[in-house]
């Protein structure tokens, strides 16, 4: 049977618990083996997706927290990352991988839906490839084609401090609270035996590969690759990453079809709570709404994206203001509802 | 106006040519220019396009090379340029607003320009009005023979 490689880092640094994996790829772009890692970082730190602005970060409560930041090159947005988090990876050479984003998340992420089996966590495929359980997301993940290769990271989460990772955020603190509020609710640790799960990933990802395991280490090319790597994550250009526009509309996604929206027009403002397309709990302010917020708070709750142009239509110009705000969020149509593939997700960001 | 037809389920404009490597058609501007951007069958298989980065204008890069990055479902990927050239613009309204490009990915969500260093490439890549329809329609057979598409 071929083989397939496995390595197990460890307890590693922040810096190479990013630039390890990094290095795996790039070696089996090179012709490496399909590789299966682990590791976990020694410390806290913040990572950053690929395209995300650094402005996303609240670089200032980094510092004060003593948490280093490094751009990674899979996708997503900003991330609290600590020791509690096992790590895993898994590298193919991109022949092996289907063209389809989508299908290739799924055959890459479903053996780690069975590991999680394995330790006892009743984990499930969403139908937004996250891995869940119930309604929380249990795994944070991301993926990236690196040269020839393609990578799907994700992490078994034994403890959560959803404070941290809020706090992480560059965000206002009534809109942090809310993030706060919903991780709790849609993001949840697993606290499984980590050794368990990596043997049960590694069962998982070579009976659905075809491939044997065999535990091996870098090779002298990754070697090479890792200390440039080192060298390119510590690098104020790495971290500042491509130039990219700034928002109109702050969308603070908590997990798939969960997210808050912050968003202003004029001198109205909106925050709001959307689950499954739907707002959950809004804020709204306008100086001329004369006292007419809470009713106008009272009639988004529950209402769908789609509809909210016309309930705030009621409300004279500061609705209207408040419409336009809303219509900043960036949904195709403006409502979240893509003529395609049905619901549209706003930017990964947590 | 363009010239879209139906192949297989998918909207394919006659008028430009395709690379079958990474799914991109390309469009003449002029005698050394040309217009990039994704056809059907690659925005279907990227998925909801989350964000979108380009090179700067002025960079100049060779056929097989990244011009950019895209997003999709927190997967990162290089757009792979069909041709060597220099980027003279890049599209904006697709950096503020990814979705253009699944809504209008003939039109409006077109990917960057080039001035081509290469104008001899333009050969290599398929055009025609029988052409095009054939590749399109065998490639969109192979994907769902491989499962890439639903039936």
């Amino acid at each position: 049977m071929p083989e397939f490689r496995v390595v197990d880092f460890g307890r590693v640094s922040a810096l190479r618990s990013q630039t390890l994996w990094h290095a795996l790829a790039y070696g089996v772009s090179r012709g490496g083996p399909p590789t299966l890692s682990f590791m976990r970082p020694s410390r806290p730190y913040v990572g950053l997706g690929y395209h995300r602005r650094l402005e996303e970060a609240d670089i200032e409560a980094c510092r004060e927290a003593g948490l280093p930041v490094f751009r990674r090159m899979v996708g997503g947005g900003v991330v609290y990352l600590d020791e509690h988090q096992q790590f895993f990876q898994i590298c193919l050479p991109m022949s092996l991988v289907p063209r389809s984003r989508e299908a290739a998340l799924r055959r890459l992420l479903m053996p780690a839906v069975a590991a999680f089996r394995a330790v006892g966590v009743p984990a499930e495929m969403g139908d937004d490839l996250e891995i869940v359980v119930g309604e929380a997301k249990i795994c944070g993940h991301g993926a990236a084609q690196i040269e020839e290769a393609v990578v799907v990271v994700g992490n078994l989460i034994e403890r959560f401090d959803h404070t941290a990772a809020a706090r992480v955020l560059a965000l206002p603190d009534e809109v942090r609270a809310e993030v706060v509020r919903l991780m709790e609710r849609f993001v949840t640790a697993t606290p499984a035996d980590s050794a368990a799960f990596r043997s049960a990933a590694i069962a998982a990802y070579g009976e659905a590969l075809g491939l044997e395991p065999v535990v091996a280490g870098l090779s002298a090319y990754e070697r090479e690759r890792l200390l440039e790597l080192d060298g390119r994550f510590r690098s104020q250009a790495w971290l500042r990453g491509p130039q990219r526009p700034d928002p109109k509309c702050s969308q603070i996604k908590v997990r798939a079809g969960v997210f808050v929206l912050c968003a202003e027009h004029e001198r109205s403002r909106a925050v709001a709570s959307v689950v499954g397309g739907r707002i959950e709990r809004a804020r709204v302010s306008d100086p001329e709404l004369n006292g007419a917020g809470a009713v106008m708070e009272d009639r988004l709750a529950g209402l769908s994206l789609a509809d909210v142009g016309d309930v705030l239509a009621g409300f004279g110009a500061p609705g209207r203001r408040l419409a336009a705000a809303f219509a900043k969020a960036r949904l195709p149509g403006g409502w979240g509802v893509s003529p395609r593939q049905g619901r549209r997700e706003p930017p990964e960001a947590v | 106006m363009s010239d879209i037809t139906e192949v297989a389920g998918f909207a394919v404009a006659l008028d430009r040519a395709y690379d079958p490597a990474g799914h991109f058609w390309v469009s003449r501007i002029d005698s050394d220019r040309a217009r990039i951007g994704l056809d059907a069958l690659g925005v279907e298989t990227s998925g909801t396009i989350a964000q979108l980065a380009f090179l700067p204008v002025g960079e100049t890069l060779k056929r097989g090379e990244a011009f950019g990055s895209l997003e999709a479902a927190k997967f990162v990927g290089p757009l792979t340029s069909p041709l060597s050239g220099t980027v003279t613009a890049t599209n904006d309204a697709v950096v503020a607003d990814p979705a253009l490009v699944e809504r209008d990915p003939y039109g409006a969500g077109w990917l960057v320009e080039l001035t081509l260093a290469a104008p001899a490439e333009l050969g290599e890549l398929i055009s025609g009005a029988e052409a095009v329809p054939a590749w399109f329609a065998a490639e969109v057979e192979d994907y769902r023979l491989k499962g890439v598409l639903a039936e």
